[in-house]
């Protein structure tokens, strides 16, 4: 993605895994260095050991399982509505000129304040159940999809649009046949976006006022000063956060489409 | 020139009606809650009506030392927007130097800005203390890795043609990179540490309200926490007001620095 | 000044004064003004004008898609208000779907009329085949070179059977050798279908080599300066570039084109001294 154009002399694939693995055991063997030279509490930086152990004993018991699909519910329940309705909202203000220069801007702003921050009015509004935390991931990922879905509909080639007029296409045939397919990459950004932003959404919420889901089982590790188990939820979260968003990737055919 | 035949007749040259619309719009939606809480119809102690969430914002001001909350976070923002301008570019330049470590921890990077960073929140309370440091390292991290993947990309963007014009003139490694790559790749760098600072500001905001310290964001908790209605609503829109100003100014800087476009 | 009357019996296609007003910042610029024409059924006719003379509003006009115009443009006696299923139209821009391979993107026509999968595709491979294109079906436009895409949008055009085809410069983004080729395949397509054709263009050479009729315009207002009959044998090749004939049609169109290019050249430079960029 990066080297456009450019003489990059490809250096042999082999040479990049060696340097890959290289890099991994020595910022492995530092940490357990760090772990047992005692120069910190070993509560913070907890031998490797007992870290992969924790993994296993994470893995290995069904209360994980159970709260793992709370909190996947909850973002997937997020990414419906908010996505959705971003989807929607995005299409309206992509596809009028007016109505984007009227209420745009309100989007353009609020996007990037701290969705958390809600979390207050979410509880007096929804209580402290399933509901709460959904209407936060809701919010926080209706911003991005929305203004994703309204830049990228602006960016098609005017041209596509004249081509389903001209063959006098029905308002559903444009939206399916045009532009959602021509403004795909945008989309599905806006959906690995919003996905990331809801998934944050949710966790947040889950670490302020519940008793399930993976963020409430963060904050437990937290207060009962378990750090190996606290470690390896948080590998265990990125690797399947990060597997999520290469998925979401890989379904929207980013790679598999011929040219932009 | 052709293909610019279908164009709406212009209005005029300045958007005030659309604007003027989306003004009233939200106007109009503030006086109809208004309406709808005093009627009875939304419960007041769920929604204060705006009329009293304005007062608040009064209230709060004087009452709860917002500007010396504002300028803490600001504080916060500052130090995490400076560490991840100073590390991303760096990262990014040390990077794109070496193409062997690029290949091998760029995909990295890029899963790093994937994760949900904020939640190890508890992490850093035990590593480095309930004060701002820990604050300011989770502004830090999550603004760091669109910084760096912003500075590859620009830097590698730059067009080839410019390059030879520098090797041309004999230039050395140092100059190719402060007279060429540099000012080239500084439109993109910005976009990434403009993105960096969106990041470390949610996370800051986000941080302040979780564990209760420091600025604007713990406002909202003590706010909520005394279940003081109007002045939790009140403090949300002056954190909302905040990160808006914030940005406004970020353009503003943004056009400074770059007059040509 | 031989514009032929609207009405005529025989006619496919009838513009009737038709006039398209723009409001600029700068004040009411009128494109087109007063232009009315015919087309025969089975008749190549070329409009051809300087860059500027409203030309492509003229296709948008025909074409439906700009409906703010004075006039009646009436296909087959019935006046046409939006794209019409009469009319196919060929773009200058590069307008193949990315998303599509080339079958898919020739049976879109087909497609939104609920066409069944496998006739559609049949219908598709003959197309293609028409262009000249059979043994690229699966591949997508990215892989396909400019003049290739440009005849993946001919098929695509004419896989919906229009009775008129329309296009607006659809060699202008093309080198001079591909574009003299694939007139030429044009021609040949013409000619096999009987396809009645208009085509835009500010190629002298390719209006003379492609048409019965040409419709020379003058720069802004965008009016019809002459109507030109070219009676050269058919069926044509790009080899009758060479003919004398063809030379004297050229000529004398070239003399009538000169004026208005001219024209159009130096107002737009004393527009630029202003610091008015846009034409």
């Amino acid at each position: 993605m990066a080297a456009t154009g450019r003489l990059t002399q490809t250096a042999p694939p082999n040479q990049v895994t060696l340097l890959r693995v290289a890099i991994i055991v020595t910022l492995l063997a530092l940490w357990e260095l760090l772990a047992r030279s005692g120069l910190l509490y070993s509560d913070v930086v907890p031998p490797l050991l007992s870290i992969a152990r924790a993994i296993i004993d994470l893995l290995s018991h069904s209360g994980y399982y159970y709260n793992l699909g709370v909190t996947a519910g909850e973002v997937a329940m997020a990414l419906l509505i908010g996505g959705g309705s971003g989807l929607v909202v995005g299409m309206v203000l992509g596809a009028n000129r007016f109505l984007s220069k009227a209420f745009e801007p309100y989007l353009y702003y609020l996007g990037p304040t701290p969705k958390v921050i809600f979390l207050p009015i979410a509880i007096m509004w929804f209580g402290i159940e399933t509901p709460s935390k959904i209407a936060l991931g809701t919010i926080s990922c209706f911003f991005p999809v929305a203004l994703n879905v309204a830049a990228g509909m602006r960016q098609i080639d005017n041209v596509l649009i004249r081509v389903g007029k001209s063959f006098r296409a029905s308002t559903m045939q444009m939206v399916t046949k045009i532009y959602l397919p021509a403004m795909r990459h945008p989309v599905v950004n806006g959906v690995r976006l919003g996905f990331g932003f809801a998934l944050i959404g949710v966790l947040l919420a889950e670490t302020r006022l519940s008793n399930k889901g993976i963020g409430f089982l963060i904050v437990q590790a937290d207060s009962t000063f378990d750090m190996p188990r606290m470690y390896a939820m948080l590998i265990v979260l990125f690797v399947l956060a990060i597997g999520a968003n290469a998925l979401i990737g890989r379904l929207g055919g980013l790679d598999s489409i011929k040219r932009v | 020139m052709t293909g610019a035949a279908i164009r709406a007749p212009r209005t005029g040259r300045y958007d005030w009606a659309p604007r003027l619309i989306g003004l009233a719009t939200l106007i109009g939606s503030l006086l109809l809650i208004e309406f709808l809480i005093r009627a009875g119809i939304i419960n007041r102690y769920v929604a204060p009506p705006p009329s009293e969430v304005i007062a608040s914002l009064y209230r709060i001001v004087a009452e709860e030392h917002v500007l010396r909350r504002f300028a803490f976070t600001a504080g916060e923002c500052l130090s995490a927007g400076v560490l991840l301008t100073v590390f991303g570019v760096a990262g990014g330049v040390l990077m794109h130097r070496f193409k062997l470590l690029q290949k091998a921890c760029e995909t990295w990077v890029a899963s790093v800005a994937a994760a949900p960073l904020v939640i190890m929140y508890p992490l850093f309370l035990v590593v480095f203390g309930r004060n701002a440091l820990t604050i300011v390292m989770m502004g830090f991290i999550s603004g760091l890795p669109p910084a760096i993947l912003k500075t590859i990309e620009g830097i590698s963007a730059t067009r080839k043609v410019l390059v030879d014009v520098g090797r041309s003139f004999n230039l050395t490694r140092g100059q190719q990179f402060w007279k060429i790559l540099l000012p080239a790749s500084l439109p993109t760098i910005f976009v990434g540490v403009r993105l960096g600072l969106i990041f470390a500001l949610i996370n800051i905001v986000g941080t302040e309200y979780l564990i209760n310290y420091g600025g604007l964001g713990s406002l909202i908790t003590d706010l909520a926490e005394r279940y003081d209605l109007g002045g939790t609503y009140a403090a949300i829109c002056f954190v909302i007001l905040v990160s808006v100003v914030f940005f406004v100014a970020l353009e503003w800087i943004e056009r400074w620095l770059r007059p040509a476009d | 000044m031989t514009a032929a009357a609207p009405g005529d019996g025989n006619a496919i296609l009838v513009a009737d004064n038709i006039a398209v007003r723009f409001e600029t910042a700068e004040g009411p610029i009128t494109a087109l003004d007063d232009v009315s024409f015919t087309v025969r059924p089975g008749e190549f006719l070329s409009i051809i004008g300087p860059s500027g003379c409203g030309k492509s509003t003229l296709f948008n006009v025909i074409g439906g898609l700009l409906s703010q115009h004075e006039g009646v443009v009436s296909v087959a006696g019935e006046a046409v208000s939006g794209p019409h299923p009469s009319i196919g139209m060929v773009f200058q821009e590069e307008s193949t779907f990315p998303w599509r391979n080339v079958i898919d993107n020739v049976a879109f026509p087909l497609e939104l009329i609920g066409m069944q999968r496998e006739q559609r595709v049949e219908r598709a491979r003959h197309f293609i085949a028409l262009v000249g294109l059979d043994g690229f079906e699966n591949r997508y436009p990215g892989e396909l070179s400019g003049g290739m895409r440009q005849r993946v949008s001919l098929a695509r055009t004419l896989a919906a059977e229009p009775k008129i085809l329309l296009m607006d410069e659809p060699f202008a983004a093309l080198d001079e050798q591909t574009r003299l080729l694939l007139g030429d395949k044009v021609l040949h397509i013409q000619q096999q279908l009987q396809q009645t054709t208009l085509l835009i263009t500010h190629n002298i050479t390719e209006a003379v080599q492609m048409s019965d009729r040409i419709l020379v315009m003058t720069y802004r207002p965008g009016k019809v300066k002459r109507i030109v009959d070219i009676a050269l044998p058919r069926p044509r090749t790009s080899a009758i570039v060479g003919s004398e004939d063809f030379g004297r049609y050229v000529a004398q169109i070239w003399n009538d084109l000169r004026e208005e290019a001219s024209r159009g050249m130096r107002e737009e430079e004393s527009h630029a001294l202003l610091g008015d960029t846009t034409p």
